[in-house]
This record gives structure tokens, C-alpha cells and sequence, in this order.
């Protein structure tokens, strides 16, 4: 049977994959796409603690009542930020992070 | 009446003004701007009539806190909302220069609805007891200051700052998130009361790994070290009303939120000493960081920046002395450092606008013979550098005051050092502004700077209100 650690494991997985991907690529909309991993990774934690945090057979709803606020910012934090990323590549015509750096000092 | 009607009518405000600004032909957009700064000065004169839990039973307490120190913040988000609104006013000029339409023409009236809405956000960071709601509002305010910071889309800076702070912002909501995922998990609650009761029989390891994943993820609400980076180029580019918010406003709720999120930890004894350790490490990279690199900066939006870090520094000092016992409590000391902060950081934003406004450039060296220029602007920037490093009868200095009372009777004498020392530093950055105002000479044929009835009484209230609460600390202290 499946136990709350496979599941942590998998989800800090999830989340260093993410973390790694935000460090260490260039291009930002892989950057991004980690990001919402990592947000997926507290996802996936948050439900398997709720599912295994069980008062009288049932799960805590609140650990999985968050999570579908999480999804929903996340979707918000999506359309803002590839507005932004397209505006970017409007003016620059580069998706390249190391190449956005006018700014020094 | 109940709390939190405030934050409902400030939401329904920025939607009607969203829905009126689609409707105002381009040359009235001023007139939104007015709307929402009566809107907000409105709220502001509501909040006063709030009281605490009126009486009324409601599931909503839960999540809701309406303490007086919770109000208090409140009413801090909502004068930085006018105050930010005022300066916006002042700002259009060059706003309207880089935020054409493809069809030409400006479009400058969202940029004063966004504000409104991200109060609320900010309003609602200052009453969340429960992870949820934090999260909530937090992400209400970053996602509306991703869109403020890039407002600017003809400018290659605003942009770029657009998406330094858009990545790092994620980044920090992800880390957050995945935080308060541990500690749902360690202690199996939401709540904060019911996670203070949880904690001290939940697990040491998942305890500490949620404590120092939530701390990495508010250092970058408050601009503290691990988290840094991105404030220098951020406070660059954007808009500089915006740089004045997040810098203020921004700050101020996430410093509430660490106050409310921290101390569950600080409280269990177990824990205790590591999470202090973690705090007091924090506050001195910061201090340390901050105060160097805004020694060689020559642009002043780059110094307000780093100057920003060290500030944050000072009130990590504040928040890992943990003190709760006589008058000056972390908590009202943290309350007082803010309302001096916001005082003096707004006079010195409102200072660069109206100079940036006549002469286009955000250099130190814009500064030269300010005096003779407009002696009323030397006046107030000399106010503004004098209190930001701590000069005595300034609201600054009173501040940092605190702090070391406070770090002395916790006993961090090293941390106390590093405070004195960037203190110290502080006075050498600072009053090389003062240097370039009053010492230097104005180059050639530079003409006088006019200053707006507007942004002329704007200063004039911030520059008493940083004198007056220089002298007169009660005045905040006592509403606490």
C-alpha cells in the first residue's frame, strides 16, 4: 500500500525538479512551466496530508480546500505573467533570461 | 460596524473605477486618479469608526482578525494607498509617455484602479489568521504588483523589472506554498490559534523545514537577504510610485504577516533558540548586505533600494528579539519603525518624481545645488536623508532606537554591533545626498524646479509627520 512518504518523496521531487529548472535554464517560459511545478509539488503534499490526516474516517477538507485556492492563483499568475513575458519579447525579441540584464550595480 | 466591510467596499472602488475608466476619454484619466484618492480617504475616515468584533458571532473570526493592531495596519496600507495615489497624480506625465496605446494615445487609468484593489489585498494580509487567507492575500498583492511594476510597457526597464519580479515572485509564492504545506502537515491545521495549540507536540524536523521555508518566502515580501536580489533592479525600473508602494506598502503587511507566522515557532520552547538563531542570522546578512552595497551606489532610486534592505534588517532585529513584557513589545516597536519608515521613504520618492519630472533623470547628480534651485526641496530632502539615517528629533531615529533597546534586552550584543556599525555606514550614504544638495553646485543654466499645490502639500505633511513622531512617539504607541 502506498504510504504518506512515497507521496512526500514524490512531491519534494516534484519540487526540486522545479527549483533546479528556475535556477539553472535560460529561457523563461521553461522557467516558468517549473515554477508551476513547484507549485504542484505543495499541491500534491497538501493532499496527501489531508488524505492521511483522517477525524472519524474522514479527510481534513481544509488542506484540500486550500489547494483548489492554489490552483486558482496559480491560473491568475499564469495569464499576468505571460502578458508580461510577451510584452517582454515584443520589445526584445529574446525569451532569454541572460540576455535581460540592462541593469547593473 | 464589522471590519471587514472595508475590505469590501475598497474591492467594490476598484471595480467601479475599473468600469468607469473604460468609459473616461483619454484626456480625463486625471480624473480616476482623484476618484480613487477620495475613495481611499472616504475608507480611511470608516476605518475610525470600526470597532472590534461589534458584538457579532460569525464563523468568519476564524480566519478574520480585527485587533487594534490588525486596524492599525489597515490604516497604514490605506494613507500609503493615497499617499502612492497622490504621487501617481504627479508621475503622469511620464507615465503617459510610456504607457501609449499601439493605436496611440495614453492608457494611464488602470494605473490608478490597481492600486485600490492591491490595498485591499494589503488590508486583508493585515487581518489573515489562517494560511489560507494568507496566501490569498498575499498573492492578491504580488499579482497586482507584477502589473504595476511592469506598467511602463514602452520602457525596456519597467519591463525587464516586470519579469525579474514576476520570476522571483513566483518563486517565492511556490516556496511559500510548499511551507505552509509542511506545517498543515506537521501540526494538521490552517488556523493559526489552533496551530499555536498543534505545534508544540508536533515533530521537530517538519516544524523547522515549514519555519525556514516560510521565513525564505517573506524574506522576499520584506526585502531580507536570502531573498534580495531582486529589489535593487525591481525598485529601478518600475514606475517610481510603484517603487514607493512596494517599498512601503508592500513591506509594511508582509512585515505583519512574519509577526503572525513566526510566532507559533518563537512561542514553543523547543524550538524556540533555533528559530531565533535562524532570525538573528537573517537580520544580520541583511543589515550587513544592505548598508555596504548602498555605499558606492550614484543613483538614487538604486540607494532608497538597498537602503530599503538595510530598514528591513533592523526590523528583523526587532522581530528575532522577541519581546513581549512592558511598553515598547516587538510588535509595537515593529508598528512604530513602519509608520516612521512609510513617513520619510514616501518624502524621499516624492522628492525624486517632482525632480525626475523636470529633469529626467534619477541620478544623484540630478541632486546638484537643489537649494538654490528650490530651497523648499532641499529642505525636504535633507529631512528625508536626515531621518532615514537616524538623526536625533527625526521619526528615523527613534525608530532604530527601539530596535537597539530591544536586541539589549534580548541580549544580541554581536547582532547589536552590526546594527551600530551599518548605522554608522548609513550616515556616510545618506548625507552624500545631503552633500550633493547643499555642497554641490547646480551645473549650467539649470533652471528652477517647479513643485505642483499637490506635491507641495504632500510634503508638508510628511515632513511634519516625520518631526512630529520624531518627538512624540505616543502618538502610534498609543493606538496600539
Amino acid at each position: 500500500m502506498t504510504t504518506l512518504n512515497d507521496y512526500l518523496i514524490a512531491s519534494g521531487l516534484l519540487f526540486s525538479i522545479g527549483l533546479f529548472g528556475v535556477m539553472f535554464r535560460r529561457n523563461i517560459i521553461v522557467i516558468f512551466m517549473c515554477l508551476e511545478m513547484m507549485l504542484n509539488a505543495a499541491n500534491l503534499s497538501l493532499v496527501a496530508f489531508s488524505r492521511f490526516n483522517t477525524s472519524a474516517g474522514l479527510p481534513d477538507y481544509n488542506g484540500q480546500m486550500l489547494v483548489f485556492f492554489i490552483i486558482t492563483v496559480a491560473a491568475a499568475e499564469v495569464a499576468v505573467g505571460l502578458a508580461i513575458i510577451i510584452a517582454m519579447f515584443r520589445s526584445r525579441r529574446t525569451v532569454d533570461v541572460d540576455e535581460i540584464s540592462s541593469m547593473k550595480g | 460596524m464589522p471590519a471587514y466591510y472595508l475590505e469590501i467596499a475598497v474591492v467594490v472602488l476598484g471595480l467601479v473605477l475599473l468600469l468607469v475608466e473604460a468609459f473616461t476619454p483619454p484626456q480625463h484619466k486625471r480624473r480616476i486618479g482623484w476618484a480613487a484618492l477620495a475613495g481611499i480617504a472616504a475608507t480611511f475616515l470608516l476605518l475610525l469608526t470600526v470597532k472590534s468584533h461589534c458584538g457579532c458571532d460569525s464563523p468568519m473570526w476564524q480566519f478574520y482578525d480585527d485587533s487594534s493592531l490588525s486596524l492599525f495596519f489597515k490604516g497604514l496600507a490605506l494613507l500609503c494607498t493615497a499617499f502612492v495615489l497622490m504621487l501617481g497624480l504627479e508621475y503622469l506625465p511620464v507615465l503617459e509617455k510610456y504607457s501609449a496605446r499601439a493605436g496611440g494615445g495614453p492608457a494611464t487609468g488602470e494605473f490608478f484602479a490597481l492600486p485600490v484593489l492591491i490595498c485591499a489585498g494589503l488590508m486583508w494580509m493585515a487581518s489573515a489568521i489562517d494560511i489560507t487567507t494568507i496566501f490569498l492575500s498575499l498573492e492578491l498583492t504580488t499579482i497586482g504588483f507584477y502589473i504595476m511594476v511592469a506598467y511602463m510597457r514602452r520602457n525596456v526597464g519597467s519591463l525587464e523589472a516586470g519579469v525579474k519580479y514576476l520570476i522571483l515572485g513566483a518563486l517565492s509564492t511556490g516556496i511559500l506554498v510548499y511551507g505552509l504545506s509542511w506545517l498543515f502537515g506537521a501540526t494538521g491545521q490552517t488556523g493559526l490559534d489552533a496551530i499555536r495549540t498543534a505545534l508544540p507536540s508536533a515533530a521537530r524536523g517538519p516544524a523547522l523545514f515549514a519555519f525556514a521555508l516560510i521565513l525564505i518566502a517573506l524574506c522576499f515580501k520584506i526585502a531580507a537577504v536570502p531573498f534580495h536580489f531582486w529589489v535593487p533592479d525591481v525598485y529601478q525600473g518600475a514606475p517610481t510610485p510603484v517603487t514607493a508602494f512596494l517599498s512601503v506598502g508592500s513591506k509594511a503587511a508582509g512585515f505583519l504577516v512574519a509577526i503572525r507566522l513566526m510566532e507559533p515557532f518563537l512561542a514553543v520552547e523547543s524550538l524556540r533558540t533555533t528559530c531565533i538563531a535562524i532570525l538573528v542570522a537573517v537580520a544580520c546578512a541583511t543589515l550587513i548586505l544592505g548598508n555596504l552595497a548602498a555605499i558606492p551606489q550614484g543613483n538614487f532610486k538604486r540607494l532608497l533600494a538597498y537602503s530599503s534592505i538595510s530598514h528591513a534588517g533592523f526590523l528583523l532585529l526587532a522581530l528575532a528579539s522577541d519581546r513581549h513584557t512592558g511598553e515598547l513589545t516587538s510588535t509595537r516597536i515593529i508598528a512604530f519603525y513602519l509608520s516612521a519608515y512609510l513617513c520619510m521613504t514616501l518624502l524621499a520618492f516624492a522628492v525624486l518624481i517632482i525632480i525626475n519630472k523636470s529633469t529626467g533623470s534619477d541620478e544623484l547628480k540630478a541632486f546638484d545645488g537643489l537649494h538654490r534651485r528650490n530651497p523648499f526641496l532641499g529642505f525636504a530632502t535633507l529631512i528625508a536623508a536626515a531621518s532615514l539615517a537616524g538623526v536625533p528629533l527625526t521619526a528615523g531615529f527613534l525608530g532604530k532606537f527601539f530596535v537597539f533597546i530591544a536586541a539589549a534586552g534580548a541580549q544580541q550584543w554581536l547582532a547589536i554591533g552590526i546594527a551600530v556599525a551599518g548605522a554608522a555606514a548609513g550616515f556616510y550614504y545618506y548625507f552624500k545626498v545631503i552633500r550633493h544638495v547643499y555642497w554641490n553646485t547646480a551645473p549650467e543654466g539649470a533652471a528652477a524646479i517647479p513643485v505642483s499645490p499637490v506635491a507641495k502639500s504632500l510634503l508638508i505633511i510628511l515632513i511634519a509627520a516625520t518631526l512630529v513622531l520624531g518627538v512624540y512617539p505616543q502618538l502610534i504607541l498609543g493606538l496600539l
